[in-house]
């Protein structure tokens, strides 16, 4: 493309849904310049590649300046250390704490992710109905079905079929096994009255089109350089670039959408992360899906004549309603069933391999002491590490002899607990902070809610409750870890029908500024029970062919590309 | 996202960081445990890992002094098993299941770890003079075996913790969780867990129908 020329359309971001946008307008025949604030990922220097602790100088624990920068999870001595983004920085409230592990290299956190991929459905979509708190999504389950359908054919999700409204079924690759344990848990389960299935992972139990099959190697979340499950550069971005139709810019910070006379979107400006130098590229649509946070951190920061407070927010919402999940361990310890059992492959798979899903005010709303509800995954078994060992008193042989011993048996849960919206919990802008590119950095304000905390507390009683029933020794609990931790970030965009009270409509695309779109998870009205990124893509694939219809009517043909 | 399950990483990392600040020297290439990576192996899920042991090592850090008290500390807290003469240059004759500390080079660990981070040299500096000046007149090291032990059932058993030897206690746990830490990340200590990480899997692993999972009281 010659300078001054106009791409059909700019989508910030190349994540689950950027990827999906990207992908299905080059697919149509648009032409696509896509902007990534840091550089593509080479697997074979980047992920951890099958390396084994005792392949790396600090054991996998990392130099001590690696750790006093690292962001914690998995910002570790198996990736690369620019993986994980250390340069842009971002506010917090007094009293805000947020953990924000944040991938800005192209495919964003798809290539480490937890795999986790449940469908919501009108258990989740119709809540205020429902209980009378906040409102209703814009799209019911039936709508968002057949876009999980081709979702679910696109990339693999191995589970089974479990009959449960609350939870719609999928198109599914076999399972992955249970383990003793899951099979000791879900009898402890089944007495407490709970149920105890195989989590849905986008994980390739079979090979899927071109994608290899897992080999287990249990490395997932240090990167699969071989494609075995879900991630854009592996599943979305290949067949953008094969039609030759994709631009994509990397180590472009997108700094703030421009606008034409008329307020309409008109192209990006962003700052190459290495020269700092501003460029500004244009197009007759801009797609957002920088993710939650950064896509209304870019909008907030695009004001002009036309938007004095950010692009698109006439509602004053943009940035608001922010939701997450909250993530702890609510109980854990062994089960002494399997104390002195051979080892066995609890985690090769690396994955939630099951979960405990919603089961709470299911019939009644308001059943329990809060609304809505949490799910749990379980964890444990034979690990890389015996992490254990401070459970044991002593030293010598019978130390070292239990440190075996107990090697099968320990066990844990955590809850993935939503939040609701809340008026306390948003992002805007750092009236006086910039980053090193001079961009106004995020601020992020965040608490947990009370419904949230009691939904820790509950669950806390509940593990504790089934561990005990499966014969489990229960050691304690954890405390919930900060906001931001889980990554499952939604509202900044809420997508609605009202104007007034919505920034997108139900096809993400803006109410105020009708050529620009957001595709990622800002657009969810609030957390649920379950994880996100599924949802993510069947929103963004929905919105990425609502815009080639758009294209197809000859609408953004005549944007005037004009500073306003 | 990732490890909705408290990831391992993570917990390896808190372990690090428990009870130390960072501070860190120039980097030293690590000559034990650390397998050249081969660029030619991409899946190397059961590939031959540590060196050739070497014989006479020089500490990073400690003094010679201090380096044997670390290496007999270690042996104390995983021994080889059942007990023999460790540390002689035979580590590669040794199962896994019966390995200790020294045939996985944990002292060497340590002396790598404590030459990166200052915070760590002075927790073990100190840590080693606590605990020669508790053997006095002797040093530690000096102590006969069943000496060394009692000294340590005080450090290491709630029910023996005496308060004037808070210090003593204190070294002892961290001692203990590095020694952990290095044997059950070199090679030989994941193979005397049977770590499962070790194998490749061409398919989602089962329990298999052999009566196992009934005999624990349970079904499918």
């Amino acid at each position: 493309m010659t300078p001054g020329e106009v791409y059909d359309v700019i989508v910030i971001g190349t994540g689950a849904g950027g990827g999906m946008v990207i992908s299905t307008l080059c697919e149509a025949g648009l032409r696509v310049c896509a902007l990534n604030a840091s550089r593509e990922l080479d697997p074979t220097k980047d992920f951890r590649e099958h390396k084994m602790s005792y392949d790396l100088p600090f054991r996998g624990f990392g130099s001590p300046l690696r750790r006093a920068q690292s962001i914690g999870y998995m910002d570790s001595e198996y990736v690369s250390a620019d993986v994980w983004e250390h340069d842009i920085a971002y506010s917090t409230a007094p009293g805000t704490k947020w953990t924000w592990p944040r991938c800005y290299a192209v495919g964003g956190k798809t290539n480490f992710w937890g795999r986790s991929s449940a469908r919501m459905g009108d258990i989740d979509f119709k809540a205020a109905s429902r209980d009378g708190i906040d409102v209703d999504w814009p799209v019911s389950y039936s709508e968002i079905a057949p876009f999980y359908n081709r979702v679910e054919q696109r990339i693999g999700v191995a589970s089974t079929r479990q009959n449960r409204p609350s939870n719609p079924d999928g198109e599914y690759l076999p399972p992955i096994s249970f383990r003793y344990l899951d099979y000791l848990l879900e009898a402890g389960a089944r007495k407490a009255g709970v149920p105890y299935l195989p989590d849905r992972i986008a994980q390739l139990t079979r090979s899927l089109g071109s994608h290899p099959a897992c080999h287990y190697c249990g490395n997932c979340t240090s990167g699969c350089d071989v494609g075995a499950f879900f991630s854009s550069p592996y599943f979305l971005l290949p067949e953008a670039r094969a039609s030759g139709h994709l631009t994509l810019k990397t180590n472009a910070v997108a700094r703030e959408i421009l606008v034409n006379d008329q307020g309409l979107a008109s192209g990006v400006a962003y700052v190459d992360r290495h020269t700092h130098q501003e460029v500004d590229v244009f197009a007759r649509a801009v797609v957002v899906a920088a993710s939650c946070v950064s896509t209304a951190h870019i909008m907030l920061n695009s004001r002009s004549r036309h938007w004095p407070t950010g692009i698109a927010n006439s509602s004053g919402q943009l940035g608001r309603n922010l939701c997450d999940h909250l993530y702890g361990t609510s109980a854990r310890g062994y089960l002494p069933q399997l104390l002195g059992k051979p080892s066995f492959p609890d985690n090769v798979s690396n994955a939630t391999v099951a979960w405990l899903p919603r089961w709470q005010n299911l019939d009644n709303p308001r059943q329990e002491s809060f609304l809505r509800g949490y799910s749990f995954y379980p964890g444990g078994g034979c690990d890389d590490f015996p992490g254990y060992y401070d459970d044991i008193e002593g030293f010598g042989a019978s130390y070292k002899a239990e440190i075996k011993r107990r090697y099968p048996t320990p066990v844990n849960f955590t809850v993935q607990a939503p939040t609701q919206r809340s008026e306390n919990n948003f992002v805007d802008i750092d009236p006086e902070k910039k980053d090193i590119f001079g961009i106004p950095q995020v601020r992020v304000h965040f608490q947990w809610d009370e419904n949230t905390l009691k939904m820790w507390e509950h669950s806390k009683q509940t593990a504790q409750h089934i561990l005990e029933q499966a014969g489990g020794e229960y050691q304690g609990h954890g405390e919930p870890e900060s906001p931001g931790y889980s990554l499952h970030e939604t509202g900044t965009c809420r997508m609605g029908n009202d104007p007034l009270h919505f920034v997108t409509n139900r096809f993400g695309q803006a109410h105020d500024v009708a050529n620009l779109f957001v595709a990622d998870a800002s657009v969810l009205l609030n957390c649920t029970d379950k994880t996100t990124t599924l949802s993510v893509l069947a929103f963004a694939l929905r919105t990425s062919e609502y815009i080639v219809e758009q294209f197809k009517q000859g609408r953004f043909t005549t944007a005037e590309v004009k500073h306003a | 996202m990732a490890g909705q399950a408290p990831s391992r990483r993570q917990l390896l990392q808190a372990l690090a960081c428990a009870s130390l600040a960072s501070g860190a020297p120039g980097f030293l290439r690590w000559s034990y445990a650390f397998a050249e990576a081969d660029p030619k192996q991409t899946h190397r899920h059961a590939a031959p890992s540590a060196k050739p042991h070497i014989a006479h090592y020089t500490p990073r850090f400690f003094t010679a002094e201090e380096y044997r008290t670390v290496v007999q500390l270690a042996e104390l807290i995983l021994p080889r098993t059942p007990a023999g003469p460790a540390g002689n240059g035979a580590r590669s004759a040794v199962p896994a299941s019966e390995a200790g500390a020294t045939d996985a080079g944990v002292a060497e660990f340590i002396d790598f770890m404590a030459s990166r981070e200052g915070a760590l040299q002075t927790v073990f500096r100190q840590g080693l003079v606590w605990l020669d000046a508790a053997s006095s007149p002797h040093t530690f090291f000096a102590l006969a075996p069943a000496e060394q032990t009692s000294l340590l059932d005080r450090l290491a058993y709630k029910r023996n913790f005496r308060p004037e030897e808070h210090p003593g206690q204190e070294f002892f746990a961290i001692m203990r969780r590095y020694t952990v830490m290095g044997f059950y990340t070199s090679r030989i200590g994941l193979e005397a867990l049977e770590y499962p990480g070790l194998r490749f899997y061409a398919e989602s692993p089962s329990v298999p129908e052999d009566g196992s999972l009934e005999r624990l009281g349970v079904g499918r």
